[in-house]
């Protein structure tokens, strides 16, 4: 564990959901808490609750029992418009199938979730710009994602959820869809991010190369935490 | 304040690449929606006229004096100068503010070819009063209202001179200028020459087959008849169809049909005197059941296709966008953000089709086709009116609005979780 204050902290949560009479247990007492600044991967076989458990820290879903929060709010008691309030400013989203608007340019599909926050529309470029730069799309900036490869297109979704300046970034499953040599790029950025930016990161992946990438790697189980890969020393 | 312009400038960004992405579906929609506005402009085209001919204007009453329970009506002319001071007796009685006497006259240019070109009908009347008691005269601009007072001043000094309108001088295919000779069939053995001397402006659209002369030059057709024929012409002692009184105000409008009525000027025949809304009514009479059905059924069934055009198109793009829509939530976006942006959609389509679908309607119609050609009644045509521009526009977005309500509620509960989920 960290010795840094925690920026996330899930305490005994619960999580079922119901399918027809029968309930499906899905994460239980699961008490886990990541620091802030951290790179966490998640791993685990397919089933075992990873995106469950994502989606309970990104303020997604809510937990059947138990407290998720992140910084001093405890969003498991947050109303639905509360959530999506704090997801705009808060956490940034990376998808495996990126999940672009497909009519928008690179530039707008980053500006997306700044329409939401009271900015002037040179505050917005400055934000926009700068998210682009920092994945080094500037040049492809008024591309449309199908004018874009995957890594590009990936690039252009981590542009999107940083632009906001949030404290907490997710991915699930950043490079599934990714040949090795951009999954490798997009790892590195990742890497850059929280480094950099001393952005924490969660990240949900099935490579074990990806999750080397991270600090501690947590494993889960059948909604249960069964081990937690050792952070590694600290990188040069 | 400008931050905010400048985002709902960005949602309208949004919306138009939406609305374009599926050329073929929007270009469908809005043909579709095109379609039904066009016909629901026509079929309120005509009930509007019908409405403005049926109601009763406050401060421009006319009261139609007929012949009391006989069609056509016919009465005498010596009716005339004692009906158009309202049959007043006493100095307080109510007179009306303006009359005119109708006569109608018709007959054939050449009566071996019973043709409708041929044909030529004619209304009587007093000339000076043309301009002020016939329908929509007194709305012309200054220089066609000055046209016609030149016409009505040489019609009142030449009585054989008369105005035809433009397209009923087309079929006949004359010109201003000519004479025509007209043989009498609605006064039998009644010949006529005429001068014609003008049409009637563009812009009196109603009058485009109408044509007028001057009472007097019939009158003393008939007059000749008798000396000529050493007896008066079967239609002679009653060639009036009616008399038009003006009065100043429903009050005086009852007060001159009691005068009238209680008058023993007008025993054979009797007179009916009631106002030209009601008269107008009781003629559609027995049109009612159509007019009914074109307002009730055929309106509402129209805009009811309407919205479920519109709310067909947008629910398939909200469906084909599930994903998106979801995306824009875990982005933060509530759901009255993605409800707007389905019916910033809806709107844009249905809006802009309306207007363009009623604007197109009135240009052609009412510049290039001369209006609706529907005869029914005594109306040839029908013009579509300038609010109907407001019409495309209301139909639009109101069907648009409703057509949308569905879509815009299942795009709002569309799940963020859904995103993450395998299914992308
Ligand atoms: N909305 C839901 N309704 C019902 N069951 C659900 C729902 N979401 C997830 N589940 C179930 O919860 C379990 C865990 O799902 P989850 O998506 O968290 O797994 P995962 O670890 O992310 O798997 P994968 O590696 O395949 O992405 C699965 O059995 C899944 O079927
Ligand atoms: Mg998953």
């Amino acid at each position: 564990m960290s010795d840094a204050e925690p920026i996330v902290r899930v305490v005994g949560v619960h999580k079922y959901f119901t399918r027809g009479a029968e309930r499906v247990d899905v994460l239980q007492d699961l008490t886990v808490d990541v620091a802030d600044g951290e790179f966490l991967a998640l791993m685990g076989p397919s089933g075992s609750g990873k995106t469950t458990l994502l989606n309970l820290i990104a303020g997604l879903d809510t937990p059947s029992a138990g407290e998720v929060w992140v910084g001093s709010e405890l969003i498991s008691q947050m109303s639905e418009t509360g959530l999506a309030r704090w997801r705009t400013r808060s956490v940034g989203f990376i998808f495996q199938f990126y999940h672009l608007l497909p009519v928008l340019s690179a530039y707008e599909n980053i500006e997306l979730p700044l329409l939401l926050l009271p900015l002037s529309a040179a505050d917005r470029k400055k934000q926009v710009m700068t998210a682009l730069e920092l994945v080094g799309l500037t040049d492809r900036m008024s591309h449309r994602p199908g004018q874009l490869s995957g890594g590009q297109q990936q690039r252009v979704g981590i542009a999107r959820a940083i632009v906001t300046d949030p404290t907490l970034i997710v991915a699930d499953e950043p490079t599934g869809d990714l040949d090795a040599k951009s999954a490798d790029e997009i790892l590195k950025l990742l890497d850059e991010l929280q480094r950099g930016l001393q952005k924490t990161i969660i990240m949900v992946t099935h490579d074990p190369h990806a999750a080397e990438r991270a600090q501690r790697t947590l494993h889960l189980e059948k909604g249960n935490l069964v081990e937690q890969t050792a952070r590694k020393l600290e990188r040069a | 304040m400008l931050s905010l312009l400048g985002t709902l400038a960005k949602f309208a960004v949004i919306i138009v690449k939406n609305v374009r992405r599926n050329l073929l579906r929007t270009t469908f929609t809005s043909l579709g929606t095109m379609t039904l506005v066009l016909v629901v402009t026509l079929v309120w085209s005509v009930l509007s006229f019908i409405d403005d001919q049926t109601s009763e204007k406050a401060n421009d009453l006319k009261v139609l004096i007929t012949e009391k329970n006989k069609s056509p009506s016919r009465l005498p002319y010596a009716y005339v100068s004692s009906l158009k001071e309202g049959a007043a007796r006493a100095p307080d009685d109510v007179r009306p503010v303006d009359y005119m006497t109708w006569v109608f006259y018709g007959g054939m240019l050449d009566p071996t070819k019973p043709s409708r070109e041929n044909f030529i009908f004619l209304i009587g009347g007093e000339p000076e009063k043309i301009p002020t008691m016939m329908e929509e005269l007194d709305q012309l601009g200054p220089a066609d209202r000055a046209r016609l007072d030149r016409a009505v001043q040489r019609m009142k000094e030449q009585r054989n001179a008369c105005v035809i309108g433009p397209e009923q001088l087309k079929t006949m295919n004359k010109k201003v200028g000519e004479r025509i000779k007209v043989s009498g069939l609605i006064f039998k053995g009644i010949d006529l020459e005429f001068e014609i001397i003008d049409t009637f402006p563009d812009a009196a659209k109603r009058y485009a087959q109408t044509s007028v002369m001057n009472i007097e030059y019939l009158l003393a057709a008939l007059e000749e008849y008798k000396v000529t024929n050493k007896k008066p012409h079967p239609e002679g002692d009653a060639p009036v169809a009616f008399v038009v009184l003006r009065v100043k105000n429903r009050a005086e409008l009852e007060r001159l049909t009691a005068q009238i009525g209680d008058s023993p000027l007008y025993t054979a025949p009797a007179v009916r005197c009631e106002s030209q809304g009601s008269a107008i009514s009781s003629f559609l009479e027995a049109y009612k059941d159509i007019f009914w059905g074109m307002r009730w059924l055929l309106g509402p069934a129209v805009l009811f296709t309407l919205s479920l055009v519109i709310a067909n198109a947008i629910s398939i793009s909200v469906r084909e966008r599930r994903m998106e829509i979801a995306l824009l939530k875990v982005l933060g976006f509530r759901p009255g953000h993605v409800m707007g942006l389905v019916l910033g959609e809806a709107l844009l389509i249905g809006t802009l089709s309306g207007v363009f679908s009623a604007g197109g309607a009135y240009l052609l119609i009412n510049k290039l086709a001369g209006g609706i050609p529907f005869p029914i009644a005594w109306f040839q045509r029908f013009f579509i009116p300038d609010q109907a521009l407001w019409w495309g526009l209301a139909v639009g977005a109101g069907t648009a609005f409703v057509g949308c309500i569905f879509p815009a509620l299942s795009a709002r509960s569309v799940r963020v979780a859904d995103v993450f989920s395998k299914i992308a």
